[in-house]
């Protein structure tokens, strides 16, 4: 029945138009130019970094680099500064690769994570009374002050817009471009199977809003304010 | 050079003080004019209101008219209507007897202060004008012709002439053809803007390159009782020249 | 239902707008601001221009094959669980909508702003269910709910007109007991939508643009809103204009980036999504996923002249820089769809009989067609309008409410040409006025501050130059210049 819903519908527009369905496959789409690709393009990764900087505190982003032996310590001073009580951790196997592999198992029992196995509710009830979470990043685009995220089943959709405080870590050789870039990998991922996924959130400062008098607020649904955490040795 | 002038109906009817200053300036830069008698109007005022048929009986007179004349360029004292002889190409595509002579037409149609500057090279007019003033720039001259500098080049080289920005140079003034007379209550606080932004300016003069949007300015600030001089930039380009400050494009500035 | 937001006749609307000058100022402000921000972001990208191109060819490109793009991504989206369903009229839409939420037995609904479910008039349909409640949660769009409905004034800021004691006011209505303040007001509504959220059921979004390749669905916002109604609820529907498709995801972001900077002067919003159904393994997310493709009216533009219009998406520039739009507001245009856009698009999707004023309403000053992003002739659309409109005229003399008056200057004859004939100098002498004029250098032959019929509309507001004498005309003058011409040259 959807289906001939469906023909019925684009039978009546192709109609409309004067023009034959199924046409496609003929004419591809081809750009007219290349400025997704070349804009920005040819930046060594120390420029990428310095362009990020720029870019992401303009956006109201608070912009910190370490390395992986550091970084824990920035973890918990980005707890104190916040006074983070009720954090909340993403499950992943990064840990390691960040050398934080203590420093969660250090937070186990105070930090709720998100589970895999939990239900709806229960995942998104502790990402809502979470004043804090840390997670991990895919990307940061240079151009516009971006991270961007893959949701898994470790690191949910509502993990990275339910909490009042937000950290997001990111490797200094994932730093991209623009948005072209990112897109290439993530259409790689996913064609190779590498990637599985029903959500990509391109995360661009914290969430604001211009509705009242276009005077800008920060932080309406969103976290209140976000910081992004470059670990230039990764 | 042969020059056919595109007087304009608004000219013609109304403002022979502009045709006579474009006149007299293309003339001192030794162009040869000739004012081909059959034209009318660009068709812009029907055009623009939705008669699209009975528009074209407009179009094929004044594309005749023009071309009649055989001279090198076309050239007019209104941006807005240079800009629609330029549109006559695209309007006129599938007209078999007309798309190629309009586009004959649009090809060398011209805006005054656009020949002046891009065409003839006229950096110094040799104007000289004791005054403080401001410029409208027309919407179809910026948009639709994409002049967006001549006018201004010239004007800052006016001896004496201080030009003052005039703020929200972008909006427009409120006419737009059969506009102003259809929509009056909404052209009123266009104009009631823009006059608001000529006076902020301090200006004792406004000069524009389309003599319909001074028209409507004009005759809001004479409605409400608001000084101002109002002055076509051919007016101001003919204004006390001393022929020695003539200077082109390619040529030194002598000292 | 339609997408007109008023009874009143375009000029009740009119005048009404002009009262209100907080709504004016407000408008020209935003406008400002609006104009500098825009302007700095797209010369920051570098090559507008050929952005523009890119963006138009994108564009025209899907809908040029619109019927095999809604395809695929239809196939897509089923392919991965979800269903969609293709509705040719707003009633169709909101029904289909009624029922899933029935079956789903939904009690609390949140939505994300979507300019079509206020086509389609959906909060009303959903809010008539029994033991069914909605909340708006795009902030702005929350303020015009909890105002009682109130219409939106811009398709990117609906609340432009009201000022933050108005808000102030609504707000209280709701428990706030807070100061003005525009910030300590946000946060307000962010914990009150946020207990709200926490216990919806049902999730409706609109959709920027909908990946054919991929059966995802692209959402631009900056609050925040859109994702929390894609992550909370199990069921999510996705209401969207058909043509609001791109080949992928590459072609998406291109528009993304072109659409936050033409629409907020951002690099790119907040929050930029692209998203479907929840996949085995995640916890949050729709595990229920529709997508209704929306029709009503838009197929009029196919394979006509007004294909182009189409192409928009809905970024607003086009009524940021309205001179229009500053002075009439959202509210005088009367459609949900204001300014440049509006007056094109709302006599495609509903008519010449509600909105055929809206085409006239315009100078023509072609700001809308410089800004477009994706090059949509914007007022030569206006123009075909008023053609077509003329056209039907003729075809029809019963026809005539509105348009007859538009047709006042229905002449082949330019109108100069006509009010010069009426009111020549010597014919003028009756009603041209010896009253000091104050304009310097316009009026060298007198003026007229009332002009007979057509010129009416000119010096109700305005005073018109009285035309020279005959022999005192430019033609006049040229000929005797041509003839000293040449007995000068003759005496040489
Ligand atoms: S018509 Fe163009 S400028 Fe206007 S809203 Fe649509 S895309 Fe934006």
């Amino acid at each position: 029945m959807t289906n001939q819903n469906k023909e019925t519908f684009l039978d009546r527009i192709a109609t409309k138009s004067g023009r034959a369905r199924h046409q496609l496959s003929k004419h591809p789409f081809i750009p007219v130019n290349d400025l997704p690709e070349t804009t920005l393009s040819g930046k060594s990764q120390d420029e990428l970094f310095e362009i990020a900087k720029k870019n992401s505190e303009a956006v109201h982003v608070t912009f910190e680099r370490t390395d992986t032996t550091s970084l824990a310590s920035l973890l918990n001073s980005f707890l104190s500064k916040k006074d983070i009580q009720n954090l909340i951790l993403p499950t992943t196997d990064k840990w390691s690769t960040y050398g934080l592999s203590e420093w969660e198992k250090e937070r186990s029992d105070s930090a709720e994570f998100w589970l895999p196995e939990s239900s709806r509710k229960e995942n998104l009830e502790k990402a809502n009374s979470a004043d804090g979470a840390i997670g991990f990043a895919d990307y940061l685009l240079a151009e516009s002050g971006t991270i961007t995220v893959a949701t898994t089943p470790g690191q949910g959709r509502g993990f990275h817009f339910l909490p009042t405080h937000y950290l997001s870590i990111i490797p200094k050789s994932c730093i991209l471009s623009r948005s072209r870039q990112a897109m290439h990998k993530y259409e790689d991922a996913i064609s190779s199977g590498k990637l599985v996924t029903s959500n990509i959130n391109f995360i661009t400062g914290p969430s604001n809003s211009g509705d009242i008098e276009m005077v800008l607020v920060v932080g309406v649904h969103g976290p209140l304010d976000m910081t992004y955490v470059v670990v230039e040795d990764l | 050079m042969k020059v056919a002038i595109f007087s304009t109906c608004v000219v013609d009817l109304l403002f022979p003080n502009v045709g006579q200053a474009m006149v007299e300036v293309l003339e001192r830069f030794g162009c040869e004019t000739a004012l081909p008698t059959d034209q009318i109007c660009c068709g812009q005022p029907t055009y623009n209101s939705g008669y699209r048929k009975e528009s074209n009986k407009v179009f094929y007179n004044e594309i005749d008219a023009l071309l009649s004349a055989n001279a090198d360029y076309i050239v007019g004292p209104a941006g807005s209507c240079v800009a629609m002889l330029r549109e006559y190409p695209h309007i006129l595509k599938d007209d078999p007897e007309y798309s190629q002579k309009a586009q004959e037409l649009a090809d060398k149609s011209y805006e005054f202060s656009q020949f002046l500057y891009n065409v003839l090279g006229v950096i110094d007019a040799g104007a000289q004008l004791d005054a403080t003033a401001t410029y409208h720039r027309s919407c179809h001259m910026t948009r639709l012709l994409g002049e967006k500098t001549a006018p201004f080049k010239l004007l800052e080289q006016v001896k004496d002439l201080k030009m003052v920005p005039l703020p929200h140079l972008e909006n427009c003034c409120g006419f737009g053809g059969t506009f102003s007379v259809k929509e009056p209550e909404i052209s009123k606080q266009m104009v009631d803007e823009k006059v608001d932004s000529v006076i902020s300016t301090g200006a004792k003069i406004l000069i524009s390159a389309d003599a319909s949007c001074l028209m409507n300015i004009g005759g809001r600030f004479s409605r409400r009782n608001e000084s101002i001089k109002i002055m076509h930039i051919a007016e101001v380009l003919n204004h006390n020249v001393d022929t020695s400050r003539i200077r082109y494009k390619d040529q030194p500035t002598t000292v | 239902m339609t997408i007109s937001t008023s009874d009143k006749p375009f000029l009740t609307r009119v005048k009404e707008s002009e009262n209100d000058h907080f709504m004016q100022q407000s408008v020209a402000k935003a406008q400002d601001a609006q104009w500098d921000k825009r302007t700095a972001a797209r010369e920051e990208l570098g090559n507008w221009e050929q952005w523009r191109d890119l963006g138009e060819q994108i564009r025209q490109h899907v809908i040029k094959y619109l019927p095999d793009y809604l395809e695929q991504f239809s196939d897509n989206v089923t392919k991965k669980g979800g269903h969609v369903f293709f509705a040719q009229t707003d009633e169709e839409a909101a029904n289909y909508i009624k029922e899933i939420a029935k079956k789903k037995n939904a009690h609390k609904i949140v939505k994300s702003k979507s300019m079509v479910t206020t086509e389609i008039d959906l909060d009303k349909v959903l809010l008539s269910l029994p033991d069914t409640s909605l909340m708006e949660t795009d902030l702005a769009e929350f303020i015009l709910q909890e105002d009682d409905w109130d219409e939106p004034t811009h398709i990117v800021f609906p609340t432009l007109h009201k000022n933050r004691n108005q808000i102030q006011k609504v707000f209280k209505k709701l428990g706030y007991s807070g100061t003005n303040d525009p910030e300590e007001m946000a946060k307000f509504a962010r914990k009150y939508l946020r207990e709200y959220f926490m216990q919806a059921d049902l999730g409706i979004t609109g959709c920027n643009f909908a990946i054919a390749d991929s059966g995802l669905i692209n959402l631009v916002t900056n609050e925040g809103n859109a994702d929390l109604t894609m992550a909370i609820p199990e069921t999510q529907i996705v209401v969207m204009g058909m043509e609001r498709i791109v080949p992928s995801l590459k072609e998406a972001e291109v528009l993304d980036n072109m659409l936050c900077r033409s629409a907020v002067g951002q690099k790119l919003t907040s929050y930029c999504s692209f998203s479907g159904k929840q996949v085995v393994g995640e916890s949050d997310g729709p595990s229920d996923f529709y997508v209704v493709i929306l029709d009503n009216g838009r197929s009029n533009a196919l394979g006509t002249d007004f294909e182009p219009v189409l192409q928009c998406i809905r970024c607003g520039a086009c009524l940021n820089v309205c001179p229009i739009y500053r002075h009439i507001g959202g509210h005088g245009y009367g459609s949900i769809y204001p300014g440049p856009i509006g007056a094109v698009l709302s006599p495609v999707l509903d008519g010449y009989e509600k909105f055929g004023d809206l085409p006239f309403a315009s100078s023509l000053c072609a700001a809308c067609t410089e800004t477009c992003p994706v090059k949509i002739p914007l007022h030569n659309l206006l123009i075909k309008h008023r053609e077509v409109m003329m056209d039907k005229l003729k075809m029809d003399h019963s026809f005539n409410n509105v348009l007859m008056k538009g047709a006042g200057v229905a002449t082949s004859s330019p109108i100069l040409f006509k009010m010069a004939l009426e009111g020549d100098h010597l014919g003028s002498a009756p009603l041209s006025k010896s009253k000091k004029t104050t304009v310097d250098n316009l009026f060298n032959y007198g003026h007229i501050e009332k002009a007979p019929s057509l010129g009416a509309g000119w010096t109700n507001v305005r005073d018109l130059a009285r035309p020279p004498k005959h022999s005192e005309n430019f033609r006049s003058w040229y000929k005797k210049h041509k003839k000293e011409q040449q007995e000068g040259v003759s005496h040489d």
